[in-house]
Parts: structure tokens; sequence; C-alpha cells
């Protein structure tokens, strides 16, 4: 496949992996590697000290995998920015998913302290990774600021509900001068080929993987269906016509006429 | 007695217990140091200068790590 370039940076995967809701570190790291992702993400938490529990994310191989931090759990975007700065002490790196989501019951992204906060990250120089509406004059405006990418919601975070966004992001993707990763809702691999059919250039996965039965198992239909989807888009797709069109010779038939 | 707010909460030190460093402080709580992102009175500190950092009376320091997230 083609490679994925964000900022400076190139990936031969376009799925990308959150690291929630699994059962356990083992469960975790079998899906990483059998989605074949190279960026998880994960989220910063203030350390319980009164209860240790093991690092869950031990398991994760840094040399291997680009861990990228998101905001989660910021409601403004002096919350976010703060997070953003804590994860960049973390990592060393200053990528950040950035996500404000003020509503818990949809956990719908605020575009204005969105917006507010990317302006700020990127002049710190953050690479920025906005999760976002499906808005593409929201993604414009986060493009003219200057992130990296932009982020938009295939239907609500953990809903596995799919493409319920799908004109949006279409007229997202023409217009996007930076890579269009659809995040959140995907709930199906055919959901995840359906984004790359229509041209997003990575999807983010969570959910779907990590509370399915067999989540490595799933993580690598997600794999298959992200190179499908992937390939089909760049193979072009043929034309839809209302009416059939014979893909068998109309002529030599055993009948005489 | 010292007294420093950790992530939210006050936590009261005897004055020969009062943590003279940052890393003082993560030894006394059983914080792994490698994993852990410290802001002290606001202000981000810097893991390498976790030990060079010292604390005082009435403080406020969060200590934060990451956990599993989308």
């Amino acid at each position: 496949m083609d490679k994925l370039v964000i900022a400076d940076k190139q990936f031969t995967s376009r799925l990308l992996i959150g690291t929630g809701k699994f059962s356990s570190s083992k469960v975790m790291a079998s899906a990483i590697e059998a989605s074949g992702a190279e960026i998880v993400t994960v989220a910063l938490r203030r350390v319980d000290i009164t209860n240790q529990n093991d690092d869950m994310l031990a398991a994760i191989d840094r040399t291997k995998y680009l861990l990228l931090p998101n905001t989660s759990g910021a409601r403004t975007a002096d919350e976010a920015i703060r997070l953003s700065r804590l994860a960049r002490a973390a990592t060393g790196i200053n990528w950040v998913k950035l996500e404000v989501t003020p509503d818990p019951y949809y956990l719908l992204p605020d575009p204005v302290e969105t917006l507010k906060a990317a302006e700020v990250l990127v002049k710190e120089g953050f690479v920025v990774l906005p999760y976002i509406n499906a808005d593409p004059i929201l993604s414009k405006r986060l493009q003219d600021v200057g992130v990296a990418t932009v982020m938009p919601l295939g239907s609500p975070i953990g809903s596995n509900r799919g493409l319920k966004t799908r004109e949006a992001l279409e007229i997202i993707i023409e217009q996007a001068n930076v890579p269009v990763v659809v995040d959140a809702g995907l709930g199906l691999p055919s959901h995840a080929a359906e984004a790359m059919e229509i041209g997003a250039d990575a999807v983010l996965v969570n959910t779907a993987i990590a509370t399915a039965a067999e989540p490595a198992k799933m993580a690598y239909a997600f794999k298959l269906a992200v190179e499908a989807g992937r390939t089909a888009y760049l193979a072009g797709a043929a034309a839809e016509t209302k009416k059939a069109s014979a893909s068998s010779p109309l002529t030599g038939f055993l009948r005489n006429e | 007695m010292g007294v420093l707010k950790i992530n939210g909460k006050e936590k009261t030190f005897l004055d020969n217990k009062m943590p003279v460093t940052l890393m003082d402080l993560l030894t006394i709580l059983g914080v792994d140091s490698a994993t852990v992102v410290a802001e002290l009175d606001g202000q981000i500190v810097e893991r390498a200068n976790f030990t060079t950092t010292p604390l005082r009376d009435g403080q406020s320091i969060e200590l934060v790590r990451f956990v599993p997230g989308g």
C-alpha cells in the first residue's frame, strides 16, 4: 500500500488503534500486533496513589509504536492545552490527539474550544491531530491554523454505528490538504472499509476491537478491511447505474430469434 | 509538620518525614518515577529534574501518567 504521511513521519499502516477497554494488557498487546497499527493512542490521568495498579501500557513496545496521547477528559481549550503539555513531558515527542468533549452523553467535540486549543498548540510546536465532528468548515479552519490531520467522527465514540456522517466526510475529504483520519463510531470492518473507499487517509478504531469476543481476530479483520478499502479507493470505483448492464455478451444465445 | 496537596488531596508529613525533593516524595508514595509526569504548583517538572526539585510546605503537586484510552 502507499504510505500514510502525517507531519514528518511515514507510516505503512493506515489503521490507528486506541488502547482503551481491553480486558488485559496481554489481550491489548496481541490485538495491536494483529492490527499492524503503528500509531496507538493513550490517555493521561492522575496517578492513583492509594492503589498502584500494574502499568497496563508497559506491554507496548515504544520503539515499535508511536504513542499518541489524547486529551480526553478535557472540557475546555485550557484543560486540553494543559494535558498536551503534560503529555509532551511524558513522551518527549510533541504529537497530540486533541479532544475537547464537554458533553458526557454523546462525547461530541466542542468545535470552538478545539479550534482555540489547536491554535495555541500549533504555535507551541505541537503536531496536532484534532478530533472533530464531521464539519467541513471547521476542518478548513483547523487546517488554516496548521493542524497535521483532521479526525472527523463517523458516529459517537464507542457507538459502533458506522459512517452516519458520510456525506459531510466526503466533503471534508474532497477539500482537505492534510490527512483525514476517520475516528470514532466504526463498529465493523465494513465501516472501516467504507471510510477508506470514500478516500479517508486512515481510520482510528478502539471499542470495536477491544470489546469484540476475540480482539486480536477483530483487529486483524480491521487491518484487512482498511487495506481493502484503501486499495479499492486507489483502483478507482466503477460507476453506479440504475439499470442493469450485462456482464456477459448479449449475442450468440442458444435460441432462434 | 508539613502539608503537600497531592492530586487534589492534602497529605500531612511529620517534620522528619517531609520529603526533601520531588523524587523523595515519589519514593515515599511508591510511585515509579519512570512512568510519571509531575506538575508542581502548575509548572511541569521534567523527569530529569525530579531529584533536584525541592519541595516546600503548602505546595501543590499533580502526578499523572498514561493509561489506556482511545
